[in-house]
């Protein structure tokens, strides 16, 4: 990636900062609990299904809820993120016609808004876990919060490259919102791994990115223990990859887009 | 001091034609379903052709031509919006461009909330923009309204909010889509005397427009567009006949 590029963004800095700050308080505004909604919202839902799944597959309810609230705020950020991510650039269009800045902060903007919202909410995951199962907290708690950081750095440009594709064909939300759902279906998000790995359905888990990503959090809250360096090395290769393909998208589209707005 | 200039380098630019081109799966289907359908082709606009020229420190150059003969695209690629498909651009200097006002405000946040938002897009700092915010309220004098969302505003409020907040900071390089007038008669006062001024400190102006007086007053150089081709490059009296001489309408 060339370097005025990313000059370029850290220029623009102020500018997305407050667009994504301006876009979080848009989103509960005129509501009486306002950001509280982004802990009650998962945390009720949480608690639906869990209800369910617990007698479904038989298992305690104290113990399952916050396997599938934490798969389900970090997978309620990506699908935000994802979905109106492309169509940020669309979104941006009376920006973009007026000023150039790397388009890429039209994704990052939408990328920190849900980023926020998903600290927010991991919150609830917390308190639950160091009521139901405070013998897990321990040293390894440390690495959980990197979760953060990983999930913008894969959706960020994973958002990018859907954009630029988005900006073209409009048909992209519609499809993506399908892809998603496949995606969801075929992932350890509310289901526990070892269902899949007892259906013979391992690969779905070990060469899945959302599964590497989710234990980054679940290794030390859920079960007390260290995520694996081949949860880190995953991610960063999943990063490294995204990156790769945004660029490629972008080298050839970033200037054509305000032709498509 | 380091020299403001505009150079262009045999430029070409063009609109590729996918973008209009209608994209939906009856098109789609009519294309393989055997029989005649009637043949539009849509193809690639070539809006700007073959544009070499320099502009120089303290010019102030009027671009004048018909409807659609490129002058709106000229600046636009000037300012870095529009991709060239060939050719080269330099441009030295902080440009300052001023086309369609009334674009890009936040429609649920205030109008002080939008006064940073737009001076951030424009590359400001928010520690200058706090310094001229009053300015820019005292000068849109929409007066309680600054405080509502602009969702509240009227058409007139928001170009007069947006105006103040444009026309706030100058450039280097000024690019003007035609003098823009906005608001009332008493606004329209207050905002020429602000477009005088910002003309005044810039380096180098551009001003595309319709308006012979405004380019006799203002301008030393003109440039005639003509579908895309300069035609004439050079003093004012000459760029006016040639230009009616183009399109038929001098004398």
């Amino acid at each position: 990636m060339k370097m005025p590029y990313i000059h370029g963004i850290y220029e623009a800095r102020y500018f997305w900062i407050h667009l994504a700050l301006s876009d979080l308080r848009a989103k509960w505004r005129r509501s009486y609990l306002g950001i509280a909604w982004s802990l009650l919202q998962p945390l009720g839902m949480t608690l639906l299904l869990s209800f369910v799944f617990a007698k479904i597959f038989k298992q305690s309810i104290a113990g399952y809820a916050p396997y599938i609230l934490s798969g389900m705020i970090v997978w309620e950020f990506f699908i935000a993120t994802l979905t109106l991510g492309s169509m940020s650039f669309v979104q941006a269009e009376p920006y973009i016609k007026q000023y150039r800045h790397p388009l890429a902060i039209y994704t990052l903007r939408n990328t920190l808004t849900n980023l926020m919202v998903l600290v927010m909410a991991s919150l609830s995951l917390i308190g639950w876990v160091l009521i139901v199962m405070p013998q897990n907290f321990g040293w390894c708690w440390i690495v959980a919060p990197l979760v953060f950081p990983l999930a913008a750095l894969i959706a960020w440009p994973v958002a990018t490259a859907l954009a630029y594709i988005g900006a073209r064909f409009r048909d992209l939300t519609p499809a993506l919102a399908l892809i998603m759902q496949a995606m969801w279906f075929v992932s350890p998000i509310y289901f526990e791994a070892s269902l899949f790995r007892n259906g013979g359905l391992g690969v779905l888990v070990d060469f899945n990115p959302i599964y590497h990503l989710l234990e980054i959090v679940r290794a030390p809250l859920l079960r007390g223990e260290w995520p694996t360096f081949v949860n880190f090395a995953a991610c960063g290769f999943t990063i490294v990859a995204a990156f790769a393909v945004a660029w490629l998208i972008g080298r050839k589209s970033e200037d054509k887009v305000i032709f498509y707005l | 001091m380091t020299e403001n200039y505009i150079r262009l380098d045999a430029i070409n630019l063009h609109y590729s034609a996918v973008a209009f081109r209608e994209r939906s799966l009856k098109t789609l289907l009519m294309g393989v379903t055997p029989g005649r359908h009637p043949k539009r082709e849509v193809h690639d606009v070539h809006a700007l052709k073959n544009i070499t020229l320099q502009v120089r420190q303290g010019e102030r150059v009027g671009l004048i031509g018909h409807n659609g003969a490129g002058k709106s695209t000229f600046l636009k690629m000037v300012a870095g919006l529009y991709p060239v498909s060939s050719g080269s651009r330099h441009v030295k200097g902080v440009v300052r461009s001023l086309f369609d006002l009334s674009l890009g405000f936040e429609p649920e946040a205030t109008g002080r909330e939008n006064i940073l938002y737009r001076g951030l897009l424009l590359g400001l700092t928010p520690k200058f923009m706090r310094t001229v915010a009053e300015d820019i309220v005292a000068f849109a004098d929409i007066g309680e309204f600054i405080d509502y969302p602009i969702k509240t505003y009227s058409a007139g409020m928001q170009v007069r909010l947006a105006f103040a907040i444009s026309t706030m900071v100058g450039g280097d390089i000024l690019l003007l889509d035609e003098v823009i007038g906005a608001g009332d008669a008493n606004f329209m006062q207050k905002a020429k005397a602000r477009i005088t001024k910002l003309i005044e400190d810039s380096e180098i102006l551009i001003l595309a427009t319709h308006d012979f007086g405004s380019l006799r007053d203002i301008c030393d150089r003109a440039i005639v567009l003509h579908h895309g081709e300069i035609k004439f490059d050079g003093a004012v009296e000459p760029a006016v006949k040639e230009y009616g001489r183009l399109t038929g309408t001098g004398k």
